[in-house]
């Protein structure tokens, strides 16, 4: 069992930006409709930001700001399906014998996030880029608690989705639409996740679990609880 | 416009789509500007990425190694005469 207090938050998906968007969105979900839209990032100078794809703009759109007037800040970045377009527009290269992008390239694997984010804020700070599976989002909660744990005064979690391209729609049925959330994560007991395992039925979530999160924190909902596999977190705010 | 220019000029379309450079127009780059470091200010991603695009463009094969190619990448001057002295080659 972890402990630790969610200090901020911040979110982004397509029409959803400012915190109203999203206590709105959060006590009456809906599908969003698909869009190109992508989050505002003229914070950064337009010649770093070019090369950003959509995912990474999510991740620094919501990580950003809660990164303000921080030092030292560890990152813990979690994609479960990481940069698809990319990987796609890859494959398509190699499948007709084209060179491949050498920007494409180095921007498709999966710590390339982390890294730009370390070279644009100047931070040296731990990072760590996870895919892991459904429970993508309480893996990287348990990486955020360890390194609090070993003394960090604040994490920042980042779970950042982008929709796959049509080619991938028959695999992957998790991301309804491109999302991002940032947690600021500090030393503290307001919140505690524990770990079940046990022979579970998977039930399929209309929305992804770090949204579903944020409809717990924004509603103020005691508890939620998230199955993959045989493993069950539970997630309870101190009352 | 001239032969010179018009291949200038195509090479600064190909510079700003390659690179993503949307903030950019064609006149906003001098065909004597210096294109990485200083000047437009492109970098080692940009110079690779580049590269590929002129090869993909004009059908030659760049050779990353040889000593000279790095002067060639210069300025949009430099790659104009580059690529024309290849086409006639």
């Amino acid at each position: 069992m972890i402990n630790f207090n969610i200090s901020q938050w911040r979110a982004w998906a397509p029409g959803l930006e400012s915190a109203d968007d999203w206590r709105a969105w959060c006590q009456a979900p809906v599908l969003l409709p698909a869009s190109e839209a992508s989050p505002d990032v003229s914070f950064l100078p337009a010649m770093q930001r070019r090369r950003l794809s959509r995912l990474a703009r999510m991740a620094f759109s919501v990580g950003w700001p809660l990164a303000e007037g921080l030092q030292d800040l560890p990152l813990v970045f979690v994609s479960r399906h990481g940069e698809t377009p990319r990987t796609l527009d890859i494959l398509s290269d190699l499948a007709n014998d084209q060179p491949l992008s050498p920007t494409q390239f180095s921007l498709s694997v999966h710590n390339a996030v982390i890294g730009l984010w370390s070279i644009l804020r100047n931070e040296t700070s731990e990072m760590t880029a996870l895919a892991a599976a459904g429970d993508g989002l309480e893996h990287g909660m348990l990486e955020a608690a360890a390194l609090l744990n070993e003394g960090a005064p604040a994490v920042l979690l980042v779970i950042s989705e982008e929709q796959p391209p049509e080619a991938y729609a028959n695999w992957i049925h998790d991301v309804p639409f491109p999302y991002a959330l940032g947690l600021l994560l500090t030393p503290g007991d307001e919140w505690q996740l524990e770990l079940r395992t046990g022979t579970v039925q998977h039930t399929h979530t209309q929305w992804p679990h770090a949204l579903n999160l944020l409809r717990t924190l924004l509603t103020e909902q005691g508890a939620c609880q998230h199955a993959w596999k045989n493993r069950v977190w539970n997630w309870q705010r101190k009352p | 416009m001239s032969n010179s220019n018009s291949l200038e000029h195509d090479i600064k379309t190909l510079i700003i789509e390659a690179l993503g450079l949307e903030d950019i127009s064609v006149d906003d780059i001098n065909s004597d500007q210096t294109l990485f470091g200083e000047g437009l200010g492109l970098d080692s991603v940009d110079a690779l990425e580049l590269g590929l695009a002129i090869q993909k463009k004009y059908g030659f094969k760049i050779d990353a190694d040889a000593k000279d190619t790095r002067n060639h990448f210069t300025n949009v001057a430099s790659l104009a005469a580059f690529v024309t002295a290849k086409q006639a080659a």
